[in-house]
């Protein structure tokens, strides 16, 4: 009997180091921030080879627990959806989350999150600093109280200028990758959402013209039009459905494929010229393509890539920061007041390259800094040469947000013809654009359901007749082998040659 | 002074546990999905993630595209292995070990950076983002060659001679004596080979993503989906037991599952 005690603890041990796993780190008490966002989504030192953090970015939850004597528990979601059965079977177990638009829609009507306390919403960071447009959005839309924004932007295309003469006239309307001249040379996204607000712009482009028609003679105001694009392009009945998924089967012919992460670097690679993009990820790629001196002053030949807003309408997407049910309010609060000074917003815009909700002084002199081409920076709005540049205007995104540095109004970065059609106009798109920008709305259940099927049919369908004809061969092979099999069974017994009897066994 | 003595049982406890913790439980997990539905947050039994699986275009269609992309991908190694896997173990060189392993070398490297270097290499020569089902094969192929050469290299080395000369003995010319002889008493690693290549074909979505550029959907692909995008457990378990079944009913009619002799056995250990 001892024995066998003796050896069931002995293998007990064996599992101990697994139980010690699992039992996690002990307690002190500093209050913990256990924070859920996006991989590579807050800046972070680079680590070098030896393991230490490099001084390239900003460590921004370093500084933050330093400063706010919190420690911040930091992990990552790879999707909305992973990030959402996450909570769901874990209640309780985060404090911040960034999810994005139609999951914090999701959430907020699933009554998951937390509300914001009136002084945050009156006197944090955020806001003093967020942008008015941003502020506005989120008013309009009832999510003022349950979540604010963190990165925010359009979709479009990226391309490359030099693909074809006529390719920014082609470009200008969503269906433009339909057509046969860029066979092979486009790539969309691989997911539902972003591919299916492609699929409608391109299924209802008629109607969205004849709304453009309207809006540019006057007969209907910004808001008016706003809201009537955004009323088709969610659209989600089945004749609506059935229309999309036509329209993308009849693109995927055309395409070069659909990816994931990689169309940033096969545009880099020119593998392909036309990328439908998030504005964030645009920037990220004409950065990376276009030439550049290295630190020892050789040129590292590039092109310059284009970023287009077709004039059909756009998609205005945003992460941001939600609490979840039982979250620490208080100190959720400050980790966000923190990430919204305008100092800590450029850290992030730097690293990630993204667009922050957050305006400010501070943001708006690194976009000068970036982006204005003015020689003089006492009298901008000349180059080196003394020709006119082109004013970009802010003035929608940075008004009253600055703290004396700068008057509303003159938020202008001024740059060439050229330049206006680059990075500038994925990081902050013009007002104009932002008028025909729709917010996608999250769908039920039922309508995901729907638009999933139409998404695997556009994934699955056609099969090539190839395929058809390896079927039936190997068919065929099957019912031949099963035949001989039943043939040689028939034989099994040999018939006996002439003149000889079989004599029977036992 | 105390004696430890451990009987088999008590030794098998730490292996029982990790059985009934990561197989059996989640296999019975996954069953339990794939027969319910959650509807108003309460779940219930429900056959109808069998039913939409068969009525669904789209389902049926990646079923029989992943059907067919293993089929040829499994045809083509074995066509590659088989003549290899013959010659190596018929060579008398004396170093044979290490041209086995130049075959096996490839899968020390990382599979997904390999893929990745296939990719560079498949638009090097000017193949990717048009030729997406050869792509993929040719993927698959790669990847899965050396558990085709294993098992099949295992039993051809095993074979005893004296069968082969003494169908040579009997007046059986060369191609008999492999049609007769050296083919079926093969057999057991060719069917080896293929359960071994034939299943992760079907599965293998990063082969199929990377390659044809996300044009092609596998089974594996869509329970991927269902899980990760679709957010439906429930569709996602179905298509996993499905497959499952699939793999079931290969391996009867393979006959991996019969006790052979201890020689035929010998060749299933991959």
């Amino acid at each position: 009997m001892k024995k066998k005690v003796i050896s069931s603890v002995l293998s007990l041990c064996l599992l101990l180091p697994f139980a010690m796993m699992l039992a996690g780190c002990a307690t002190d008490n500093t209050p913990v921030l256990r924070v859920y966002n996006w991989e590579d989504y807050i800046s972070e030192p680079t680590e070098s080879e030896d393991g230490s953090a490099g001084d390239d970015y900003v460590d921004l939850i370093a500084e933050f627990e330093k400063e706010c004597g919190v420690r911040v528990e930091y992990s990552t979601f790879g999707t909305n959806e992973n990030m959402y059965n996450e909570l769901q079977i874990n209640p309780g177990s985060y404090d911040l989350v960034c999810p994005s638009d139609y999951m914090i829609m999701k959430m907020i009507s699933e009554g998951m999150v937390e509300e914001f306390s009136d002084d945050f919403l009156q006197n944090s960071n955020y806001a003093k600093y967020a942008s008015p447009y941003i502020k506005n959005l989120f008013e309009d839309n009832g999510w003022t109280k349950y979540a604010v924004a963190y990165m925010w932007g359009t979709m479009g295309y990226v391309y490359d200028p030099a693909i074809s003469e006529s390719v920014e006239q082609d470009l200008s309307s969503w269906a433009g990758i339909w057509n046969a001249r860029y066979a092979s040379k486009a790539t969309i996204k691989d997911s539902v959402r972003d591919s299916y607000f492609l699929g409608v712009a391109v299924a209802y482009r008629e109607e969205l013209m004849q709304l453009k028609e309207q809006y540019d003679g006057g007969t209907i105001g910004a808001d008016d039009y706003n809201a009537r694009i955004t009323e088709i392009m969610n659209r989600t009945d089945e004749d609506t459905l059935e229309k999309t998924k036509n329209a993308l089967i009849s693109l995927k012919e055309n395409l070069y494929g659909f990816e994931v992460d990689s169309g940033k670097q096969d545009m880099v690679a020119g593998r392909i010229s036309i990328n439908f993009a998030w504005s964030g990820d645009a920037v990220y790629t004409m950065d990376d393509a276009e030439p550049y001196y290295e630190e020892d002053g050789t040129y590292v030949e590039g092109i310059y890539l284009n970023y287009i807003v077709p004039e059909e309408c756009s998609n205005i997407w945003f992460d941001g920061w939600v609490m979840p049910k039982g979250a620490n309010t208080e100190l959720a609060e400050t980790f966000i007041d923190f990430l919204s000074r305008p100092e800590n917003a450029v850290a992030n815009m730097n690293y990630i390259g993204y667009t922050s909700s957050i305006a400010g002084d501070a943001v708006f002199e690194e976009m000068v800094d970036w982006y204005d081409e003015s020689a003089d920076p006492d009298n901008r709005g000349f180059d080196e040469d003394g020709n006119a540049l082109v004013p970009y205007d802010l003035n929608y995104f940075f008004n009253g947000t600055s703290d004396g540095n700068h008057a509303d109004g003159d938020f202008i970065i001024y740059v060439s013809e050229e330049s206006a059609k680059r990075q500038i106009s994925a990081q902050y798109p013009t007002e104009e654009v932002l008028v025909r920008s729709a917010i996608m709305q999250h769908f039920d259940d039922e309508i995901n359901a729907a638009v999933n099927e139409m998404w695997e049919e556009v994934k699955g369908l056609p099969i090539p007749v190839w395929a058809y004809v390896v079927i039936a061969v190997i068919a065929a092979g099957i019912v031949v082998i099963a035949l001989s099999y039943v043939y040689k069974g028939k034989r099994k017994d040999p018939k006996p040659k002439k003149g000889y009897t079989v004599v029977k066994k036992g | 002074m105390v004696k430890f003595h451990f009987s088999r049982k008590q030794l098998c406890i730490p292996y029982a546990l990790f059985l009934i913790l990561f197989v059996i439980i989640p296999m019975f997990l996954i069953l339990f999905y794939a027969f319910t539905e959650t509807a108003d947050g309460a779940i219930r039994f429900s056959f109808a993630n069998f039913i939409d699986f068969f009525t669904s275009a789209a389902k049926l269609s990646t079923l029989l595209m992943s059907f067919t992309v293993a089929i040829i991908s499994t045809a083509v190694c074995l066509l590659i292995a088989y003549p290899l896997a013959y010659i190596l173990a018929r060579s008398k060189f004396k170093k044979k070990n290490v041209l086995l392993m130049l075959f096996i070398l490839p899968m020390w490297i990382n599979f997904v950076l390999r893929i990745t270097a296939l990719r560079e290499l498949l638009d090097l020569i000017g193949l990717l983002g048009t030729e997406n089902y050869l792509n993929t094969i040719i993927g698959m192929v790669y990847d899965f060659l050396p558990f085709m050469i294993l098992p099949l290299y295992t039993t051809l080395e095993k074979l005893d001679n004296s069968y082969l000369e003494a169908a040579a003995d009997l007046g059986g010319n060369k191609f008999t004596v492999f049609t007769k002889v050296t083919f079926p008493l093969s057999m057991p690693g060719v069917i080896s080979g293929i359960t071994m290549v034939f299943m992760p074909s079907m599965t293998n979505y990063v082969v199929s993503d990377t390659l044809s550029n996300f044009n092609i959907t596998i089974l594996g692909k869509l329970i991927d989906q269902y899980f990760t995008t679709y957010d439906n457990w429930h569709m996602g378990s179905m298509i996993s037991i499905i497959l499952l079944v699939i793999i079931f009913i290969t391996m009867l009619v393979t006959g991996g599952f019969k006790d052979g002799k201890q020689e035929a056995r010998g060749a299933n250990l991959w």
